[in-house]
C-alpha cells in the first residue's frame, strides 16, 4: 500500500493507459446496489475506481423547503429506509431546539428503544446483503433476513409500520409502548442473543470469510481521521468516537454501554465492529426497558419555528448523521442540510479500492456499508 | 427458375408454414403449456431502483420464500430474466438505464411497478429529478400501491401477473 | 447552565480573536458546543489551516450552501468536528463565508481537509459556487438528472421545476 497519496491520484484520469480496461459495475449488478462503480482494471488488479452516484438523487433538501416541519418527516426518513428512526431523530432534534421544546423522559426512552431496535435491524440488513451476498455467503442472507423480520414485527407493533415509521414528530414519539411489548421484546432479545453465537460460528469465524476479509482494505488511523469517515468505518480503524458518548441525546446519558473499537483497520475489523454493536444494542435495550420512567411521552410543539439555525446529530448505523435546519418564522424550513454517514464514507471508497484484486472489491465495498440512497438523498 | 421466382416461392411457403404454426400453438393445449411454463418461472432482474428494494429484499427472505413461486434471483444473465420490478422512485438518471435494461431483456418480458413512486411519482412527485410517468418508458403490467408495499403485496402482484400471463396470447 | 461550562468554547473564540483581526469578522457562541465564525472569503485557506493545526479540528462534517436572494448573497458554511482532541469532542465549529450572487467563487479546502472532496462537488453543482483549486470539480448527483441552473437556488420554484 503506497503511503498516503493525495486524492488527486485517485480520480480516474482522462489519459488512459492502453493496457487497462474500463469495467462498469453498474446499477444492474448483484454486487453494487443503486450505484455505478467505474473500475479501471489491469488484468486482475483494479488500478482505480470512480464512484458514479446520483441514481437515487431525489432532491430531498429542495423538497424540504416546500413542506412544513411535520410533513418533512416522511421524505427525510426515506433515504435510509432501513434505519429510518435515526434520520427522523436527526431531523427532529434541531427543530425541537429551534422551537424550544423539551421531550419528557419517557418519550426519550421510547425513542431510544426504537432507535436501538432499528440499529439491530439495519446491521442485520448489512449482514445479509453487504457482508453476505456480496461475498457469496447466501446462508447468512437467509438467516439474517429471517431474524430481521422478527424485529420488524415488533416495530410494527410499536409504531404501526414495517419500515417507515415517522415515529418522532417534533415534541416526542407518537405512541406509547403497547400492552405486552416489553415481554415480547425481552423474549426476542433472549432468542437473538443465542442466535448471535450461531452467527459467529457460521459467518464471523468462518475460515472462508476470514480469509477473504482479513488484511483487505486496510484504513490506517491517520487516514481515517484525514478522510473524515464516520461510524463503524472510523471505529474499525482504532478511533473511539461515537456521538452517543460525545454529545449524548435521548436516554443515552443514563445507560451504560461500551464503544467497540478495533485497531487493525481492515475489512474484517469493520465486520466485527458491527457485530459487537449488535451485542451492545441488546444490552442497551434491556437497560432501557428496566429503567424507563412513567409519565407523559410528548409535548405539543408549535407549528412554526423562529428564525435561527440549529444543528442536531445522532449516531446512525452508518455513521454520524448531522442535520442543519434554518428556520424563518414560518411553518416551512428555509434550508435543511442533511450530512449523513454514507456520504462521508464515500471518500474512502476510491481510496481503499486501489491496487487490489477484483474479487476484493465487493468485500471492501460491503465493509464500508455504503447505502447509496442515503448518500444521494 | 430465376432467383426472384425461387425467393417468392420460399417467402410464400415460409409465410404459410408460420401461419400454420401460429394457429396450432396459439390455441389449445400448446398455448396453455407455453403460458404455464412462462408464468411459473418468473425470474426478476437484479436492479434496485430506490428504497422499495428493502421490501423486495424482505420478499426474497425465508419468511415469504418466493422460490416456491418460481421466482429465483438470478445473479448474472440479464437475457435470461423475464421480470423487471421497478422498485420505487425512478430518477432521470436511472430511467435511462432502466430503458436499456428493458430493451436487453428477451421477450416475453413483464414489468411490475412497485410502490407509489413507480406508479405515479409518489412522495417525491414535485422534485426536479424524478420521472413521474414511468409508463412512458415501457409498458407496465401490474401496479402495486404502497409506500413501501408490504412484501405480501408484492407476492399478490406476482400471482395477479400470473393470471394475466395465463390469459395472454402466445405471439403478441 | 453556568457560564463556566462554556470555557472550551470561549478558549476557541479567544484563539481566533488573537490570531486574526480582519479576516475573522465575527465570532459567536450559539450555545454549548456550537461556535460560528464568520470569515472573509479571501482568507479562508489561512483560517482553515489555523483551525486544523492549532485547534485540531480535523474533519469536515459537511459543507452547506445557503441562498439569500433578498440580500443578493450566497453563504457557504463549513461544519468542522474534532476527533483527535478529546477536549474538543462534541463541538461543531461553523465557518461562515459570504459570497456575492454573481460568479460566486471561494478557495477549496481540499488541500487542508481531504474529507471536503465530495461535499464541495455537491455544493458546486447545487449552488453554482466555484471552488478554486479543487482537483476534480464536476457534477456529482445531478449528472444525468437535471439540465438547468443550479437546483438549490431559490429562483427554481415549485411546481414549475418538476415539469421540465
Amino acid at each position: 500500500m503506497t503511503s498516503n497519496p493525495t486524492q488527486t491520484d485517485v480520480t480516474v484520469s482522462e489519459t488512459k493507459d492502453p493496457a487497462t480496461l474500463d469495467v462498469s459495475v453498474g446499477p444492474q449488478h448483484p454486487g453494487s446496489g443503486h450505484v455505478r462503480i467505474l473500475m479501471r482494471v489491469d488484468g486482475d488488479y483494479i488500478v482505480s475506481i470512480d464512484p458514479d452516484i446520483g441514481y437515487v438523487h431525489r432532491g430531498c433538501e429542495k423538497i424540504a423547503e416546500n413542506r412544513n416541519y411535520v410533513s418533512n418527516i416522511p421524505h427525510l426518513e426515506r433515504p435510509c429506509i432501513i434505519d429510518a428512526i435515526h434520520l427522523n431523530w436527526a431531523y427532529v432534534l434541531p427543530v425541537e431546539e429551534l422551537q424550544g421544546v423539551q421531550v419528557p423522559p419517557r418519550g426519550r426512552y421510547i425513542s431510544t428503544i426504537a432507535a436501538e431496535m432499528n440499529r439491530i435491524m439495519s446491521h442485520l440488513y448489512w449482514l445479509a446483503i453487504n457482508a453476505g451476498v456480496f461475498s457469496g455467503h447466501t446462508t447468512i442472507f437467509m438467516w439474517a433476513f429471517g431474524d430481521r423480520d422478527l424485529f420488524i414485527e415488533l416495530a410494527e407493533m410499536l409504531t404501526g409500520a414495517r419500515l417507515t415509521y415517522s415515529f418522532l414528530p417534533p415534541g416526542g414519539p407518537r405512541r406509547d409502548l403497547p400492552f405486552g411489548f416489553e415481554d415480547k421484546l425481552t423474549k426476542l432479545l433472549d432468542y437473538f442473543e443465542k442466535r448471535l453465537i450461531e452467527y459467529d460460528r457460521i459467518f464471523f469465524s468462518n475460515p472462508l470469510v476470514v480469509a477473504r476479509a482479513k488484511g483487505i482494505g486496510i484504513l490506517t488511523k491517520e487516514d481515517a481521521i484525514k478522510l473524515g469517515v464516520a461510524g463503524p468505518v472510523l471505529r474499525g480503524s482504532g478511533v473511539k468516537y461515537d456521538i452517543r458518548k460525545v454529545e449524548p441525546y435521548g436516554a443515552y446519558p443514563d445507560l451504560e454501554f461500551t464503544i467497540p473499537t478495533f485497531e487493525e483497520g481492515d475489512s474484517y475489523a469493520r465486520f466485527l465492529v458491527r457485530f459487537e454493536e449488535m451485542k451492545q444494542s441488546i444490552s442497551i435495550l434491556r437497560q432501557a426497558l428496566k429503567k424507563i420512567p412513567q409519565g407523559p411521552i410528548a409535548r405539543k410543539a408549535p407549528l412554526v419555528a423562529p428564525e435561527g439555525e440549529a444543528i442536531g446529530r445522532v449516531e446512525s448505523s452508518r455513521g454520524e448523521c448531522a442535520v442543519m435546519v434554518m428556520g424563518d418564522n414560518s411553518d416551512k424550513p428555509y434550508r435543511v442540510r442533511v450530512m449523513n454517514g454514507s456520504f462521508r464514507n464515500l471518500v474512502a471508497m476510491p481510496y481503499l479500492i486501489r491496487n487490489v484484486h477484483i474479487a476484493d472489491m465487493p468485500i471492501i465495498y460491503g465493509s464500508l456499508d455504503y447505502w447509496p440512497v442515503e448518500a444521494d438523498r | 427458375m430465376s432467383q426472384a421466382t425461387i425467393q417468392d416461392f420460399m417467402g410464400a411457403w415460409i409465410g404459410k408454414m408460420s401461419e400454420i404454426v401460429k394457429t396450432v400453438t396459439g390455441t389449445g393445449p400448446i398455448k396453455y403449456l407455453i403460458n404455464w411454463s412462462r408464468m411459473y418461472a418468473l425470474w426478476p432482474v437484479h436492479i434496485t431502483t430506490a428504497c422499495c428494494s428493502a421490501e423486495f429484499g424482505a420478499l426474497m427472505g425465508p419468511r415469504l420464500d418466493p422460490e416456491r413461486f418460481g421466482m429465483q434471483a438470478v445473479a448474472g444473465g440479464l437475457r435470461q430474466c423475464d421480470l423487471l420490478i421497478v422498485e420505487g422512485t425512478v430518477t432521470k438518471k436511472m430511467a435511462k438505464r432502466l430503458k436499456i435494461v428493458y430493451e436487453q431483456m428477451a421477450a416475453p418480458r413483464y414489468v411490475i411497478a412497485m410502490g407509489d413512486c413507480a406508479c405515479s411519482g409518489g412522495l417525491f412527485h414535485d422534485s426536479y429529478s424524478i420521472v413521474n410517468d414511468v409508463h412512458k418508458l415501457f409498458p407496465i403490467d401490474v401496479y402495486i400501491p404502497g409506500c413501501p408495499p408490504r412484501p405480501e403485496a408484492l407476492l399478490s402482484a406476482i400471482v395477479k401477473l400470473r393470471e394475466k400471463i395465463r390469459r395472454e396470447e402466445v405471439f403478441a | 447552565m453556568s457560564q463556566s461550562s462554556l470555557s472550551r468554547e470561549e478558549g476557541i473564540v479567544n484563539k481566533f480573536k488573537s490570531r486574526f483581526t480582519e479576516s475573522v469578522k465575527e465570532t459567536k457562541i450559539d450555545r454549548a458546543r456550537r461556535i460560528t465564525v464568520t470569515c472573509d472569503k479571501d482568507h479562508i485557506l489561512e483560517i482553515a489551516k489555523f483551525t486544523r493545526d492549532e485547534i485540531a479540528f480535523d474533519h469536515i462534517i459537511g459543507i452547506c450552501g445557503v441562498d439569500f436572494p433578498t440580500h443578493k448573497k450566497l453563504e457557504v458554511l463549513h461544519f468542522l468536528g474534532s476527533v483527535t482532541n478529546p477536549d474538543m469532542h462534541g463541538i461543531i465549529l461553523i465557518l461562515k463565508t459570504e459570497l456575492p450572487k454573481e460568479n460566486p467563487s471561494i478557495a477549496s479546502v481540499v488541500s487542508v481537509w481531504e474529507s471536503a472532496h465530495f461535499h464541495e462537488r455537491e455544493t458546486f453543482e447545487m449552488f453554482g459556487i466555484n471552488f478554486e483549486g479543487h482537483p476534480d470539480l464536476r457534477k456529482l448527483l445531478t449528472l444525468d438528472n437535471w439540465e438547468g441552473p443550479p437546483p438549490m437556488l431559490k429562483d427554481l420554484k415549485f411546481p414549475e421545476m418538476s415539469q421540465r
